[in-house]
């Protein structure tokens, strides 16, 4: 029993690991490559087509 | 002049792109480069926290145009972090971090008070719009209530974020009959207000007439749209001439007036006893400034260049002692300095030249230092926003200092940065200049020219002939503030390029600088 | 129209800064107080002893010596009168009083100190720069009391003995009523159908009364005066419409005059160096002292886009309106010279709140310095003289 509480208990810790490092590989992969901009720079003409059709009450 | 062991990265220009963004992240060595990496980390997951995960934000995302600038945050800080390692490194996010986070504060509340968004009215009872220009020192003593700027978040920072941000509102402007040679802050601010884009927030307004005629005119614009969305506005009227005694009465009695018009339409109450807790660290961050200034005028400077500027900026002009967590930034950032200046560090791999900065800055191209450093090892050793009030306020509350309290309020509020240097008289803009360079050892005048600011323009033959007297390198460097179709950032740059190159003689450090493709760059 | 008497002589006088009433007024022994803006309340610059030359710079060309100091993005009339002082045009003045009204002509006021333009070999001479309000309240007034006296009355005093009482200040408002009364009293007569002194004359000999010591054109102006009553208008009225002139800094009377050559009559001056309120008389009683009662004249009347409180704001339009319809104006022209901040806005604002509130017709410009070389602001007026008459003729509101 114990036994095996210890074995789920190191799988459940190698998951998190696991998860912890994807998640650092992932994110430090987008971070060095500067994917984040690159994605957002990527949005940007798409907002600004939107920000264009907002209706406005423009007066001075 | 002083020179190190290799310390940035070499041949910085092969990051930029002719596109928005660069192609990848600097590798600084694993330390630096995993603490860099924790630092944008946490400064996604700080603005997540504060505005992505808020419907009412995502719907300001789509009704604000200057909204989507903001997708441009990680860039701004890689742009100032740029070749720095060790403390430097981590002196660049105790600031950036810091004013990230509290612009996302921002955003927040603002959007919760929106009529358009939020539309918190409960919230919005304690909501006092602020003037951009105004100094916040008026709001030391009024703990309840929230001081929101929405110039700062829809046109102020998205410059810093992506130079063409204000460019639409200029142009609004423009169509409706403004003169293009006004000074494009102000001219961008009214563009926003007739095209309808700014947050509909607070129970009232204080407008000032801090920093120009532009400002103060552009307010009338402002001030029109306020009157029809039902928000009543106090003008805050702050003498030009601030350093003469006969003035003072009148800017005390402005704030006493200020204060009665909160009070009037917040129902909140003066209180003192906050006001002195934050004169406390009002003076605590202005002789951490000052420790770092004379830090600055050593052969080791840790603290200066945009990342200062930017830092004061929000410390000295917005947060005025009220968030105590500047006090805990101010801690780190000397403790870091002082670190690094027991150990001799320089900032980047050679200096050449010790400049004072003067003028306004080129806000489309704030990160401007870091390349002068970089590319030139010229040391910004201070610039003009960050030469603003060194004097200690009175911080005790006793009877004597209520009434003192009020003409420090006073000084402050007329000493806000850069009106401290362009109204005055010329002594303060031209004569105090010769001082700081006598004061910091500069062999280098590093003088922006903001064309459209009457102010420093009228001083510019008077510049020029002090410096051939002195013996002083002047190098002018032109700009329009906000609009880079006037003068672009490689503009900019070539002013110094062919001034070190033509006058100096010298090379530059980093040759990969010298041109870059940052046209289209955010 | 048979030609006023005494207009070639005014036109004349206005040729030079230095002109030959400034030098006969020197002569007699008085001081020159130099000064640059509308702001500076003349009445305290006119006392015995003393007389106020207000800066011009007249068939200005070159302003190259100015633009290196200043730049090109001052305004010419910043400029224009730094270059002039470079040149030793102003050498016939004792003192200069600006106030820091704007930016631009702060900042040529300052550079005619630190360049010694006018103090050379004149060891009484002052440079004082004042702050003045903006707003109208009475924190305004109090600033404004204390600098007058601190900037204006003291340094007088002191360099050059000069009486500065209150008797003194009063005697001195008399005077320069008399010259208000005389100019308004000949602007009345731009009331007329059919008016019996043009818009231009009318500025040539306002215009005068800021350029020249007013005890020495009192006589010629009260002998102006006289010859309207009697001056018989020409059959056909020339004029096509009626405008008032609005905006910035304008002492150049050639713009007067272009837009008059278009058909446009221009019935009322609001503008810095016109009438109004520049020559609106000041009222005094006994049961306060002088100085505070001008202050607050010059401070609620003042109409200078510097006063940023509302009612000092929305104000200005409903000033234009009233006057628009005192002198029966088809529409309005705000001018404003290029490069001034303050006006640029206050144009922009100005001209859209009367057309969109007030139902005006308003032309909007900006213009040079002086009035040569403006062939296109010539077709604009022209342009908008003819959209005045359409508008007329086809019975449409102003």
């Amino acid at each position: 029993m114990a036994k095996k509480m210890k074995k789920n208990l190191l799988k459940l810790l190698l998951k998190l690991v696991l998860i912890v490092v994807g998640f650092i590989g992932v994110t430090f992969v987008v971070y060095f490559y500067n994917l984040d901009m690159k994605l957002t720079s990527a949005m940007e003409p798409i907002l600004t087509h939107f920000y264009d059709k907002v209706k406005r009450d423009q007066h001075l | 002049m002083a020179k190190s062991k290799r310390i940035g990265t070499q041949n910085l220009g092969r990051f930029y792109t002719e596109g928005k963004v660069r192609n990848r992240r600097e590798w600084r060595g694993l330390a630096d480069t995993a603490y860099d990496y924790s630092r944008w980390l946490y400064n996604w997951f700080n603005m997540a926290r504060i505005v992505l995960v808020k419907p009412r934000n995502i719907k300001a995302m789509f009704r604000y145009r200057w909204m989507g600038n903001y997708l441009a945050v990680p860039m701004m800080v890689d742009r100032h972090t740029q070749g720095l390692r060790g403390e430097h490194l981590r002196i660049c996010h105790a600031e950036q971090d810091i004013i990230i986070e509290d612009v996302a504060k921002l955003l927040d509340k603002l959007f919760r008070a929106d009529r358009r968004i939020g539309n918190d009215t409960e919230f919005n009872k304690k909501v006092v719009l602020i003037d951009e220009n105004a100094m916040q020192s008026v709001m030391m003593g009024f703990p309840g209530i929230v001081p929101l700027s929405r110039e700062i978040a829809s046109t102020y920072i998205p410059v810093l974020l992506n130079q063409r941000a204000a460019l639409h509102y200029i142009d609004i402007a423009q169509e409706y009959g403004l003169a293009g040679d006004v000074c494009p802050m102000p001219e961008a601010e009214a563009g926003l207000v007739i095209d309808d884009d700014a947050p509909i927030v607070g129970c009232c307004a204080i407008q000032c007439n801090t920093t120009c005629d532009g400002s103060l005119m552009g307010n009338g614009v402002v001030y029109k749209r306020l009157t029809e969305e039902g928000i009543p506005t106090h003008q805050l009227a702050v003498p030009l001439r601030h350093r003469e005694d006969d003035v003072q009465e009148y800017a005390a009695q402005e704030i006493r007036n200020a204060i009665a018009f909160i009070e009037e339409h917040t129902g909140e109450k003066w209180d003192w006893a906050h006001y002195f807790e934050c004169a406390k660290r009002v003076n605590f961050a202005t002789r951490s400034r000052l420790e770092w200034m004379e830090m600055s005028k050593t052969d080791y400077p840790q603290v200066f260049g945009s990342n200062l500027a930017l830092y004061t900026e929000t410390n000295y002009m917005v947060v005025n002692g009220r968030i105590p967590l500047f006090n805990e930034a101010d801690k780190k950032i000397s403790a870091l300095a002082q670190k690094a200046y027991k150990k001799k560090k320089l900032v980047a791999n050679e200096y050449r030249h010790r400049a004072i900065v003067w003028g306004v800055q080129s806000h489309y191209y704030m990160d401007f230092l870091v390349w002068l450093l970089n590319c030139w090892g010229i040391i910004p050793l201070t610039d003009m926003l960050s030469m603003v009030s060194t004097k200690i306020i009175a911080e005790e509350d006793t009877p004597e200092n209520r009434e003192q309290a009020i003409y420090d309020i006073a000084w402050l509020t007329e000493n806000m940065l850069m009106r401290n240097r362009t109204h005055g008289g010329y002594k303060v803009l031209l004569d105090e200049l010769w001082e700081f360079v006598e004061e910091f050892n500069a062999d280098m005048v590093i003088l922006w020219e903001h064309m459209s600011c009457k102010a420093l323009d009228g001083m510019h033959g008077q510049f020029e002939e002090k410096a051939r007297e002195k013996g002083i390198h002047l190098v002018w460097v032109s700009h329009d503030l906000f609009d880079p179709r006037v003068i672009s950032r490689q503009g900019v740059r070539d002013q110094i390029n062919s001034y070190m190159r033509t006058v100096m003689r010298e090379e530059p450090v980093d040759p990969s600088l010298e041109v870059l493709s940052d046209e289209e760059s955010w | 129209m048979k030609d006023l008497k005494h207009l070639k002589y005014f036109e004349d006088l206005l040729q030079e800064a230095n002109n030959e009433l400034v030098a006969q007024a020197k002569a007699e022994g008085k001081k020159c107080v130099a000064y640059v803006c509308e702001n500076t309340p003349e009445p305290l610059l006119n006392l015995e002893g003393v007389f106020s030359a207000r800066l011009r710079a007249p068939r200005t060309s070159s302003m190259e010596m100015a633009t290196y100091y200043l730049t090109s993005f001052l305004c010419e009339y910043s400029r224009a009168l730094l270059e002039r002082a470079m040149e030793g045009g102003y050498n016939f003045a004792d003192c200069l009083i600006a106030p820091d009204g704007c930016t631009m002509i702060n900042r040529a006021a300052e550079n005619m100190e630190l360049l010694h333009t006018m103090d050379e070999g004149k060891p009484h001479f002052f440079y004082e720069h004042m702050e003045i309000p903006m707003k109208a309240d009475d924190n305004g007034l109090n600033l404004y009391v204390l600098q007058c006296k601190n900037h204006i009355l003291k340094p007088l005093h002191e360099k050059f003995g000069i009486d500065v009482s209150d008797a003194a200040i009063r005697k001195a408002v008399e005077e320069h009523n008399k010259i208000c009364r005389l100019l308004r009293a000949m602007g009345e007569y731009r009331k007329l159908d059919n008016p019996t002194i043009t818009g231009y004359e009318f500025a040539v000999f306002t215009l005068a009364s800021y350029a020249a010591p007013k005890y020495l054109i009192m006589d010629k102006l009260e002998e102006t005066l006289e010859e309207l009553k009697t001056r018989e208008p020409d059959e056909k009225n020339p004029f096509r419409v009626r405008v008032v002139f609005a905006g910035s800094e304008l002492d150049d009377p050639d713009f007067v005059k272009l837009v008059e050559t278009t058909g446009a009559y221009v019935c009322a001056d609001r503008y810095c160096y016109g009438s109004f309120p520049g020559r609106d008389p000041i009222e005094l009683t006994d049961d306060e002292d002088a100085l505070t009662q001008i202050c607050r004249q010059y401070m609620y009347r003042g109409q200078c886009p510097r006063y940023m409180d509302p009612p000092k704001m929305l104000g200005r339009r409903d000033y234009l309106d009233k006057l628009a319809k005192e002198y029966k104006a088809d529409g309005i022209i705000y001018e404003q010279v290029k490069f001034c901040d303050p006006w640029a806005y206050e144009r922009m604002i100005g001209s859209h709140v009367l057309h969109d509130d007030y139902g005006y017709q308003v032309l909007s410009i900006d213009r040079p310095y002086n009035a040569s070389g403006v062939g296109q602001l010539r077709t604009r007026v022209q342009a908008f003289v003819e959209s005045l008459e359409i508008k007329k003729i086809q019975g449409g509101a102003k």
